[in-house]
């Protein structure tokens, strides 16, 4: 059965507003945690939250507003609020096509954020506020994985999953894995910095460190654990895994050659970044390059399944074929 | 009169079981199964859409627990009634755009059809498949004190509320799951197939692709028209997803284009073509109206079915079925006075306090004002109206509306409901079984609108059990 071009842009956009929820909320907890675990001497306080998760903004002073900023903000379109209501409203506009246990769980997340959010900001709520978005957009995966036909709408959700996916991922990379590199590069000695501390933070933010253990077995060091996040083919959050199974979705859409070769791309600049898991500084540089060439993934699917124009453009190249 | 409860307050036979109930577990308990319900409704998403202080706002559908139930034996009554109704009517849009006999043979005056807002001449001459206009109607009934059941109106343009019919027996299957298992009550989940079936009827091409067309999210009803593509598969299109190419309709899908056989559409005829109609519509499709007149594409309800929904025409529908059936009304209209005539609009200008005046085509309630309530201004407003354009004015007197209990702050208390049952015209017909019972929360008020503070039952048609007590009977 068909998809609606324009149905199969709110199901990707869904997808897309629900994977930054989850990701942001794991990283606010995970980076929670972490300042609590760190000594007041060397925490480096809540202001890279913002460029962890793509936000930026000058204005913002302490914990509390930051947070808010990123939880509860209305007018932050990244905050978990906006994106959130903005999942839910393209779910809401696509319930012919998404599975109704998905539409209610989703419904029922929005409505406990609309109420909850601001409450959410101080310490003593947040937690069990961010567990939340966090179990609801997985229940969400999950009633659509048992339920939902393999088909176009289905590979859209995923779609949109995967590639807000590895973004978020080439962030924690690019933010805490290369800020951490460059403190060892400087000598810094671990027993002053709790290293391993940190690179287990940032393990947790994307929900790696027990898979990350179980494959590296042995002490936590930063090189690996950038790999681990970018290039291990088996871990559903590595950029490495989250292109591949791209691939897998593009090869089932129809006459997807444009996007292919944008994905190529990504999987070029991806590739490079092997040499550079030890150097902090390039490292930062090649995740900004990683995330530019995802950034055109997304253009490239955005033109060639998501618009109504360029598919009449098809149309009428079939016409004339025929 | 209530329909659960005698006069006396004693439980009606078809409310006996249900009122044991509700004597058992006492009105708190069942205030708290209202609560439930009303958070159920608040989790699927039931909603409807106001427009209200220049925004449109998703209201979660107000719901009251307490059903209205009426028996299988006065049901099949009233649905053989609606069926005679609809075919009658689909006759008559018919022969309108076609050799208007009804009109030659002098039963309808031509100035009823010369003023009717409805009659779209862009429709003359055309007879869609199966004959067969108004597929979806919903027409509402009213019980008077007398007991009788009445057609106040019906609705053939494009009729809303029959999702609800659906939802709210979802929600009242877990609020009252003991009474379901002891009890035979005619399911309603079959609507979405039957009406899959009548939409697959118009077109002769095997599993037709069928598309439900919206105006889009804003609309009040957005919701219904997503819940039924929904749950009939089909696509839920809005104006800019169709295109129309040598009078082929197709939608824009990741795969190109794609062909439409069948638009369920929720627009309204003005919107549904800017070459043909309203011609600033941003939510039509162009072209439209010629790939239905080339017979490419079916429309439910065809474009002009309105002409028979107009509340002139509706004074006529006793006629029409006599003329077109050769039969009697099963179900009887509400006297019926037509302003543009001179003896009957003398009478309504008369008798204004003891009357209901109603514009010839609005919906929704609007424009309705009601002689007992309205202040003297609004009458004086209401007289000068009808004298300026008699033609669109009706007036009938004020029906009591029968009651059922509702819950009011924690209590139940008698208000006034009607009832929107849906019709189904296709190769076969159906009807829902029940359908929309509508309630007017406010203590006394008749207006039982969505839109305007009304709020909604389920409705149980209520069999006998097979061997087992005696059947209730219809009060």
């Amino acid at each position: 059965m068909a998809l609606l071009a324009r149905v199969a842009e709110r199901i990707y956009w869904g997808a897309r507003y629900v994977e930054r929820a989850e990701d942001t909320a794991r990283i606010i907890r995970s980076y929670g945690d972490l300042l609590v675990d760190l000594p007041a001497r060397i925490a480096t306080g809540w202001e890279p939250l913002l460029a962890l998760t793509g936000n930026h903004h000058d204005d913002l002073g302490g914990e509390l507003d930051i947070v808010h900023y990123l939880i509860a903000d209305a007018e932050n379109p990244g905050s978990i609020r906006s994106t959130v209501g903005r999942a839910r409203e393209n779910l809401r506009t696509t319930r012919e096509v998404v599975p109704r246990e998905g539409w209610y769980t989703l419904n029922s997340l929005g409505q406990y954020v609309d109420s909850e959010s601001e409450r959410a900001v101080a310490r003593r709520m947040r937690d069990r506020f961010l567990g939340r978005v966090i179990d609801e957009s997985r229940r969400l995966d999950g009633v659509l994985e048992s339920t939902m036909t393999r088909s176009d709408p289905f590979r859209m959700w995923r779609l949109g999953r995967l590639i807000e996916r590895s973004d978020m991922t080439t962030r924690v990379v690019g933010v805490r894995a290369a800020s951490l590199l460059q403190l060892q590069q400087r000598g810094v000695a671990s027993g002053e910095q709790y290293h391993e501390v940190q690179w287990m933070g940032a393990l947790r933010s994307v929900s790696a460190l027990q898979m990350y253990q179980r494959a590296v077995r042995g002490p936590i060091e930063g090189p690996s654990v950038v790999r681990f996040l970018l290039f291990h083919t088996q871990f559903p959050r590595s950029v490495r895994a989250c292109l591949d199974e791209i691939r897998m979705l593009l090869g089932a859409l129809p006459e997807p050659e444009q996007v292919l070769a944008r994905l190529d791309t990504v999987q070029q600049v991806l590739a490079s970044c092997d040499l550079v898991t030890d150097d902090g500084v390039a490292l930062d540089a090649a995740m900004d390059r990683v995330q530019g060439a995802i950034a055109d993934l997304g253009s490239a699917v955005q033109r060639r399944y998501l618009s109504i124009d360029a598919s009449a453009a098809q149309r009428a190249v079939q016409a004339m074929s025929s | 009169m209530d329909e659960l409860l005698e006069p006396d307050g004693t439980p009606r036979a078809v409310a006996a079981e249900l009122m044991a109930l509700v004597k058992s577990i006492g009105v708190d308990e069942l205030a708290e199964r209202q609560r439930v319900a009303e958070v159920d409704i608040l989790t699927m998403g039931i909603t409807f859409t106001v427009y209200s202080d220049g925004a449109n706002i998703d209201r979660a559908w107000p719901f009251d627990i307490v059903p209205r139930i009426i028996a299988g034996s006065e049901w099949e009554t009233i649905e053989a009634g609606l069926v005679q109704r609809l075919t009658a009517l689909n006759a008559f849009i018919d022969d309108l755009y076609n050799d208007q006999r009804v009109i030659a043979d002098g039963v309808l005056p031509r100035e009823v059809l010369d003023g009717s807002d409805n009659f779209r001449p862009q429709c003359r001459g055309f007879h869609p498949p199966l004959g067969i206009w108004a597929h979806i109607c919903g027409s509402d009934l009213v019980r008077d004190d007398d007991g009788r059941m009445y057609v106040l109106e019906d609705n053939l343009r494009i009729p809303s509320g029959v999702s609800y019919v659906l939802e709210n027996r979802a929600v009242a299957k877990r609020a009252f799951a003991e009474v379901f298992a002891r009890q035979s009550i005619r399911p309603v989940d079959g609507y979405t197939d039957e009406l899959n079936r009548v939409l697959s009827s118009l077109v002769a091409t095997p599993q037709p692709t069928i598309a439900v067309l919206t105006p889009g999210v804003f609309n009040s009803a957005y919701f219904e028209h997503s819940f039924l593509a929904q749950r009939m598969g089909a696509e839920l299109v809005e104006g800019q997803d169709l295109i129309v190419r040598d009078d082929e309709v197709f939608m824009h899908t990741i795969d190109g284009l794609e062909r439409v056989d069948v638009i369920y559409r929720r627009v309204d005829d003005l919107y549904l073509d800017p070459e043909v109609f309203n011609a600033d519509s941003a939510i039509g499709v162009p072209g439209l109206m010629r790939a239905w007149r080339a017979g490419n594409v079916a429309i439910a309800n065809a474009p002009g079915s309105g002409v028979a929904d107009d509340k002139v025409v509706y004074a006529w529908v006793p006629e029409l079925i006599d003329y077109y059936l050769g039969e009697q009304p099963l179900i009887d209209n509400v006297p019926t006075l037509r302003c543009m005539y001179r003896d009957e609009r003398a009478e309504v200008l008369d008798n204004l306090r003891d009357l209901v005046v109603k514009p010839a085509n609005e919906s929704g309630g609007y424009g309705i004002v009601i002689g007992n309530r309205a202040t003297d201004a609004e009458l004086e407003a209401t007289r000068n109206a009808i004298e300026a354009d008699p033609r669109n004015w009706v007036a009938q007197p004020i029906l009591s509306l029968s009651t059922v209990p509702t819950m009011v702050d924690g209590r139940l208390e008698p208000r006034h409901v009607d009832l929107r049952p849906f019709i189904l015209t296709g190769a076969q017909s159906y009807v829902t079984p029940g359908g929309l019972t509508r309630v007017a929360l406010a203590k006394g008020s008749l207006v039982v609108n969505s839109s305007q503070g009304g709020g909604s039952k389920d409705t149980w048609i209520l069999d006998p059990l097979p061997g087992g007590h005696a059947a209730p009977e219809a009060s």
